[in-house]
């Protein structure tokens, strides 16, 4: 009896728990919406398991990128030092291959975490807007690929090593996506079970009031940077065996519109203070949706991958800009 | 006296005017130390002006947006695009493609301005989107092909020689003298300052804020554009990889010049010095057979500096 | 513990700036068990300073504090003035507003919650529900903050207050001691009825905590205080203990704002208003409402007269002030200004076409603190200081903007070096003066005044009131909006009463005044 109380009361909150969470994240909607539209318009090609497992990779990528940034669009500021890392992280595993063997994958969330760090530091001391900040040095680690990749004289910078890593040893389950897991993990446990969540996002709501409160605040920016940065730099790792264990060697801005995006299209706004890696995985889910049915369309040239990618980041900043009115802003 | 106006203070005070001019100084003994040709030829000045004049009437409008307090990162995209635009449409209708060329500029610093004014949606972050859309579009509309235009008169636009300089030259001087005098003798350019210095104060000054800010982005999306036209009239045709890499350097020249990223604190007049020591150290640097992608790097990292040294603190309480 | 011994004392406290203006001179409190003991006084009179240095924002010059009987140091920042039992709830500025009420009532504390870094979530629920159950306090502690309605947000923030002490406290017998709260202005947000809900929740938590009630509303401060301290330029003027005298408002009201010179300012322009005439109404205002702030607001304001808006903080008289300017829009209604009807989503450029000025003693607000003054002078005068020599675009003159200002600093004695000085190296009033003074040659129809004089001295105040009162007597309409009823009697001469957004009465100034005890 009392058994049976408790598992009616556990499904009635099963239940409640899942409307709240569909009432409170519209980005939910948006994705049973893409599945049916997809899935009606072009079922033989949307709905094949090939397509399902590169939806996986797909949204393994995305997230990685945007899962990191989304504890600093919670303070209200923003980091977009995630192709940096991504780029030249992958450069730096390259070069150090040689040196240190399999161990050099390691360089990934230690070079994530030391940009992080920069970034948070820089942000927090000189006082400089985050954005152009996190922008430059995404710029100033990108070019730093290029030129390493065009100064050793190679196409690629790939490290064949790893091909151990691409095989998934679960079928259908592409093994980046269970690379990106555990990032996901813990990104969620350091936003739900941790104090830090709470206080990203209490400065992000009222930097003053958090002050007042007691919470050192430049002291848990400078923290919500190097997490960025270092979860960043664990999740490069499935983008990394995703390419073919091989890094990006020249900069594409809607790879970073692709983590902004993401973010935005969760329902995290940039004003800061609300939402958190949880929406951004399903604004990740709703971005790879879109262009993964996109270019299932016939019609549809990915040459011009360009204007639709600023064209749905546009969508997705008016649509969040609600949160925002009222205040003038840069 | 002389300790009153070299003290301490007056050296912060005027930071954002020394730092400039001792940098173009030190840059061109530099330059002159590692190229003893540097500026002794008139061709080497002419190639400087074609190096520049484009570039500066694009930083002129960028430099109107970051002294509202705003970015703009579709300068280089709309650029591109109104190249393309001029390049494409020109075997067909002339120098008409110019106003049409100018209207999509136009149009788009209108999207630009909205989005800000209207949605109230961060500057970078719009501008961001419509800069991938103007991307697009080139693409688009080139096919991802060079358009190559070998008519004389297209060429002429640019580079028709007067008093030993090309036009371009004086395209350039003309727009960089326009903007000097209406950011400062203009009410519209006192609103600009007003809005970068202190927006609710503008506002309940009586100022359409709305208004200053979709006109300023509009103005830098059209100088965007005639900087795309001339750069197109001079190198004689337009491709995909025009405007790519000059975000940062256009940021930088901003900055360098003395223009403070949080608003208010500059002006139209010292983005020349900027974009002298930045297209000069860009040319300085290739003489010296350093990799383009090191040279941005270089930038990337001046841009940086010098933010950090023109902000002025006295007026942010939190910096997001 | 007799509640007679007090907890906390300071004796003594003298506080200066800049090693000029003092702040604070000689002043000693004390506060005894389950007490509210209110400390009033004007804006500028040390309140505030008093509290920051109790909670260990400032340092005194000197001075002495006491404890329990015991003298300590003064507190070196707010968690060592937690350790000693002390916290504060700030006026505005304290509320998270995204947060969850449970995470806002733990933030900052979290430590002793918290094992191999990971959040004990049922723990700090269960300890916040036995909170809320002590407290008295209903509210769901999974919504978030800004759901909350502003009476209850402040009650959030007065539980955090206690159960940070409390939490601070536990291991040196933390139970036994009284926790003291300082309430800076709480009810400066809230509306009558949820004043009225705090203060019953106040006297319940009363048993077992003191509190400092720091305001200048003197009827919530006769109602519900055991003590009153007045502050008045720094000094301690008077102390009331009402359980064994009785005070009344007038006499309260009397020592906050007695300053002598003050009054022989009031004295001296009090008697001066001049009679209504009949003129032209400038000014229609006819069942304006805005959700939530006013409604059914309706008066008209003739040529050269001034209304004043007269009622409690957050009654609504800024917002409608705010309305009429354009500031913020109201939903309904009618605003006819000199016979044309104004849009209400009408921004400021719009109200200023049609006549309307604004100026508010927030200089930080409305000032462009890095311009020179002229600059500052010439924002709202483009069309004097400009000519179009082509006749398609103004150019600002240089020369018709310097004398401009000149002109407008003579007027207003602005003391500055030049018209080029940046505007924040004046003093206060001097700023003031440059943000009033721009109004001057524009001659608006109509003047929107919000605390014309808040935080200045009496020579700067004089100044001011000088200069409105010839804008007035040119036939400049006004509507005024203060804390200081004083102010309405020199410059009003009809006083609308509001509260809680709705037009209560409407005074003449002699019968205002008679009301105010003046």
């Amino acid at each position: 009896m009392k058994g049976g109380l408790g598992q009616l009361k556990i499904g009635s909150v099963v239940v409640t728990s899942a409307w709240r969470l569909i009432k409170a994240n519209p980005a939910v909607w948006a994705i049973f919406a893409l599945i049916v539209i997809f899935s009606a318009i072009v079922p033989e090609k949307f709905l094949s398991v090939s397509n399902f497992v590169a939806i996986l990779k797909n949204f393994a990528v995305t997230s990685m990128l945007a899962v990191g940034p989304t504890f600093v669009i919670l303070l209200g500021s923003i980091d977009v030092s995630y192709m940096g890392v991504w780029m030249f992280g992958g450069a730096l595993v390259w070069l150090l291959y040689p040196y240190l063997g399999l161990a050099s994958i390691a360089i990934y969330p230690i070079f994530g975490l030391l940009v992080g760090l920069f970034n948070g530091v820089v942000h927090v001391k000189a006082r400089v807007p985050s954005f152009i900040l996190t922008l430059a040095v995404t710029a100033v680690f990108a070019f730093l690929t290029t030129y390493v990749r065009n100064v050793s004289g190679v196409l690629t910078l790939t490290v064949p090593a790893y091909n151990f890593l691409r095989e998934s040893p679960i079928p259908y389950l592409p093994s980046p996506f269970l690379l990106a897991l555990p990032v996901i993990v813990i990104a969620l446990f350091i936003m739900f079970f941790t104090k830090f969540g709470t206080y990203f996002c209490a400065i992000g709501s009222n930097e003053e009031g958090a002050k007042l409160a007691g919470v050192n605040v430049e002291k848990y920016k400078t923290l919500a940077f190097t997490l960025s940065g270092l979860i960043t730099g664990l999740g490069s790792i499935a983008i990394f065996v995703h390419l073919g264990c091989q890094t990006r060697v020249d900069f594409d801005p809607s790879e970073l519109v692709r983590g902004l995006a993401a973010i935005v299209l969760g329902g995290t706004p940039l004003a800061g203070g609300m939402g958190g890696p949880h929406r951004t995985l399903l604004g990740a889910l709703v971005y790879v949706l879109i262009f993964n049915g996109l270019f299932l369309l016939p019609g549809v040239d990915p040459n011009h991958l360009k204007l639709y990618v600023g064209t749905l980041l546009l969508g997705a900043v008016i649509a969040a800009s609600r949160a925002l009115r009222g205040a003038l802003i840069a | 006296m002389a300790q009153t106006w070299i003290s301490r203070e007056w050296l912060q005070r005027n930071l954002n005017t020394i730092i400039p001019i001792s940098g173009l100084i030190a840059l061109v003994i530099a330059l002159r130390a590692a190229n003893p040709y540097f500026l002794t030829s008139w061709d080497s000045v002419i190639t400087l002006v074609y190096g520049m004049s484009w570039f500066l009437i694009a930083a002129c409008g960028l430099t109107l947006v970051i002294l509202m307090g705003s970015f703009d990162f579709s300068v280089p995209s709309v650029l591109k695009l109104s190249a393309m635009i001029f390049a494409v449409l020109y075997p067909f209708i002339g120098f008409a493609s110019i106003p049409v060329s100018i209207a999509v500029g136009l149009i788009f610093g209108f999207i630009n301005g909205m989005l800000l004014a209207r949605f109230n949606i961060p500057s970078f972050m719009a501008t961001l989107a419509t800069s991938m859309m103007a991307e697009g579009l080139a693409q688009v509309i080139s096919g991802g092909y060079t358009r190559m235009i070998t008519d004389p008169a297209f060429r002429a636009l640019s580079t028709t020689m007067i008093f030993g300089l090309p036009s371009i030259f004086y395209w350039t001087i003309i727009t960089w003298i326009i903007f000097i005098f209406i950011t400062f003798a203009t009410p519209f350019g006192r609103m600009i300052y007003a809005v970068g210095g202190n927006i609710v104060g503008t506002r309940l000054a009586g100022i359409n804020v709305k208004m200053v800010r979709t006109l300023v982005f509009m103005i830098c999306s059209m100088l965007a554009s005639i900087a795309g036209i001339l750069y197109a009239s001079q190198i004689q045709g337009a491709h995909m990889q025009v405007g790519v890499l000059d975000m940062i350097p256009l940021f930088a020249s901003v900055v360098v010049g003395g223009t403070a990223l949080t608003g208010g604190v500059g002006g139209v007049h010292r983005t020349l010095l900027g974009v002298l020591i930045i297209r000069w150290l860009d040319s300085g640097l290739s003489m010296l057979a350093i990799d383009l992608n090191v040279r941005m790097i270089i930038f990337g990292a001046i841009a940086i500096v010098m933010t950090i040294l023109t902000i002025d603190r006295r007026r942010i309480r939190i910096m997001k | 513990m007799s509640a007679a011994n007090p907890i906390m004392e300071v004796k003594n406290v003298s506080k200066t700036f800049d090693r000029v203006v003092t702040a604070l001179d000689n002043v000693s409190i004390e506060v005894r068990g389950n007490e509210i003991v209110s400390v009033v006084g004007e804006n500028g009179a040390g309140k505030s300073t008093l509290m920051k240095i109790l909670v260990g924002v400032y340092q005194p010059d000197s001075g002495e504090m006491y404890y329990l009987g015991r003298r300590v140091p003064f507190p070196k920042d707010p968690l060592d003035a937690l350790r000693r039992g002390i916290s504060i709830v700030y006026q505005e500025r304290g509320v998270i507003p995204h947060l969850k009420v449970y995470q806002f009532l733990f933030l900052g504390l979290e430590e002793k919650f918290t094992k191999l870094g990971r959040l004990q979530l049922g723990k700090i629920i269960g300890l916040a529900k036995s909170v809320f159950e002590e407290l008295g306090l209903e509210c769901d502690l999974t919504s978030s903050i800004y759901e909350l309605p502003p009476s209850t947000q402040k009650m959030v923030e007065i539980a955090r207050a206690i159960l940070s002490i409390k939490l601070m406290m536990v291991g040196d017998g933390g139970s036994e001691i009284t926790p003291i709260i300082i309430l800076d202005e709480p009810t400066a947000p809230l509306s009558l009825e949820e004043r009225d809900e705090l203060f019953n929740y106040l006297l319940n938590l009363k048993k077992s905590n003191s509190f400092i009630f720091v305001s200048h509303i003197i009827p919530e401060v006769m109602k519900f205080s055991d003590r009153i301290y007045v502050l008045r330029d720094g000094r301690v003027v008077a102390h009331h203990d009402l359980s064994s005298e009785k005070v009344t408002e007038d006499q309260l009201f009397r020592e906050i704002v007695g300053r002598e010179s003050y009054y022989d300012l009031w004295a001296k322009y009090v008697y001066g208003v001049g009679e209504v005439r009949e003129r032209r109404a400038i000014l229609s205002v006819r069942n304006l409402a805005k959700k939530g702030y006013f409604e059914n607001v309706s008066f008209d304001l003739h040529e050269g007269e001034c209304i004043g808006l007269f009622g409690p903080a957050g009654c609504g008289k800024s917002e409608i002030a705010k309305a009429l300017y354009g500031e913020i829009s109201a939903d309904n209604g009618k605003i006819i200004v000199d016979g044309k009807e104004a849009k209400l989503k009408g921004e400021p450029y719009v109200r200023i076409k049609m006549g309307i000025g604004y100026f508010s003693g927030e200089t930080g607000k409305e000032l462009f603190l890095f311009w020179p003054i002229k600059k500052n002078l010439s924002i709202v005068n483009f069309e004097k200081v400009t000519k179009k020599p082509l006749k398609i675009a103004s150019v600002i003159s240089f020369k018709a903007e310097s004398s401009l200002a000149e002109k407008i600093m003579k007027k207003l004695r602005i003391r500055a070096p030049s018209v080029e000085a940046e505007c924040y190296s004046l003093s206060g009033g001097n700023k003031q003066k440059v943000s009033v003074g721009k109004w001057l040659e524009k001659n608006p129809k109509i003047l929107v005044l919000e605390d014309p004089t808040i935080g200045i001295d009496v020579g700067a105040r004089e100044e001011i009131y000088e200069v409105l009162l010839e804008m007035k007597r040119n036939g400049t309409a006004m509507i005024l909006v203060s804390d200081d009823p004083k102010e309405y009697t020199i410059l009003c001469d009809k006083i609308i009463s509001v509260r809680n957004g709705i037009v209560q009465a409407v005074y003449t100034n002699e019968e205002f005044r008679r009301l105010m005890g003046l």
